[in-house]
């Protein structure tokens, strides 16, 4: 398995020797460039174009976060999987209104269902949470209605409010209370927490699609525009709640992060390097960690779960396999 | 698949040696290099030092793992190298 680095110290890093070499003030390190698969930048880091050429001839695809933990972007490297098809296919479905339809219901239904697992989950170690499952439930069953993307993002944001709210039943400690989703900035210390791990998830999907023929600019619930990529974020609303959430409780029910890994900031909260870096170890591990995967008979890592989740996708805009979104067993 | 390497060159190749290894391994010590590979690359890796080495002077270990579950790691004295995945 190909590693992902995270640089938070401030230095260089060249090409040299053919590998990666980062140097610091006080060290300097060869990373091996043959079992690298990312790397994400949160220092100040210096780079050069002979760097960016190196990288695009590994396949190696750099994301950039700003002093806050905000992404700033990512230098994508010239697209090694090049599939005219796949564009034309990914285009058609965009534009025919009953096909987007189709795919965006498609994500918001595989979100909801690893929601109420991720409940459930909490539920059968005696967290009173069925009231909150039966009230998704009810909600839930107004997306099949839906009939424009704006309709399915409203009914995902109430759902997601009424998940949020359970938050608190699922964590249960003082230092962590939800109150109400903020973001840009978070103000308290669970939204500053969802924040940084939902990131992450969309630049690891982001990674993924990399190495597929698909186009990440081109999404079907998260409207396409002028600005950024999409299809990431599609495919991250399936893995938020069973990949960045379950991270989240591991952290704060096991008081591995703390209040004085937060600080104030931008009239919000956000975490420092040490809280970053806590979390990025967890993340880190469960994307690494493996499970059953019933319909391939073997073991199967998380991240790989997103590769093969971007396949099926594939499959259904090839139109031959519908697209059957990803529900964890557990 | 986790692996160790360990190598007494020929002061005559033994940068070169070094250069190929950090590109797949992480460096550790002097001669010694570790690190999470995948079956296919660590092929790579000993074609690269095949076509280096000369087999009458020089020798190359490499301990392989198929999990670091039994194993247990210890440092004593300087820690010179390492593999952290957050720097």
């Amino acid at each position: 398995m190909k590693k992902s680095i995270y640089i938070f110290s401030d230095g260089e890093i060249k090409r040299k020797d053919n590998t990666l070499y980062f140097e610091t003030e006080d060290g300097r390190k060869y990373i091996p460039v043959e079992n690298t698969q990312e790397i994400l930048i949160f220092g100040e880091v210096t780079i050069n174009k002979r760097l960016l050429e190196f990288l695009t001839e590994s396949e190696i695809i750099m994301h950039f976060f700003n002093y806050y933990g905000y992404y700033v972007g990512s230098f994508y490297p010239r697209e090694h999987l090049n599939s005219g098809y796949m564009i034309l296919k990914q285009a058609e479905h965009y534009l025919d209104h009953k096909k987007r339809i189709i795919l965006a219901t498609k994500f918001v239904s595989g979100a909801i269902e690893n929601i109420k697992r991720v409940l459930i989950y909490y539920a059968n170690r005696g967290k009173p949470l069925n009231e909150t499952v039966d009230r998704i439930n009810s909600i839930a069953r107004s997306i099949e209605d839906c009939e424009s993307t704006e309709e399915l993002m409203a009914v995902e944001g109430n759902i997601r409010d009424e998940y949020y709210q359970a938050f608190d039943i699922i964590l249960d400690s003082e230092h962590f209370v939800f109150e109400t989703r903020t973001k840009r900035p978070p103000k308290n210390r669970l939204n500053a927490l969802i924040s940084f791990a939902n990131s992450l998830v969309y630049t690891t999907c982001l990674s993924e699609i990399y190495h597929t023929h698909l186009d990440p600019r081109i999404g079907y619930l998260h409207t396409t525009n002028f600005r950024r990529f999409t299809l990431n974020l599609d495919v991250a609303e399936i893995f938020k709640p069973i990949i960045a959430d379950r991270v989240i409780f591991n952290l704060v029910n096991k008081g591995i992060i703390k209040s004085q890994h937060f600080e104030k900031k931008l009239d919000g909260i956000v975490l420092n390097d040490k809280g970053k870096q806590l979390l990025i170890q967890q993340m880190d591990e469960r994307l690494r960690s493996t499970i059953q995967h019933k319909r391939l008979g073997r073991h199967v890592s998380y991240r790989q779960l997103i590769r093969l989740e971007l396949y099926k996708i594939q499959k259904h805009l090839m139109e031959e396999e519908e697209y059957k979104p990803f529900q964890t067993g557990w | 698949m986790k692996v160790i390497l360990v190598y007494d060159i020929n002061e005559k190749r033994v940068a070169k040696v070094l250069k190929i290894c950090r590109k797949y391994l992480h460096w550790v010590q002097n001669s010694v290099f570790e690190g999470e590979i995948s079956e296919a690359k660590l092929v790579k890796l000993k074609m690269e030092l095949k076509k280096i080495i000369n087999e009458n002077e020089d020798s190359v270990i490499i301990y392989t793992f198929r999990s670091a579950w039994y194993t247990n790691r210890e440092t004593m004295g300087v820690k010179k190298g390492g593999e952290e995945l957050i720097i």
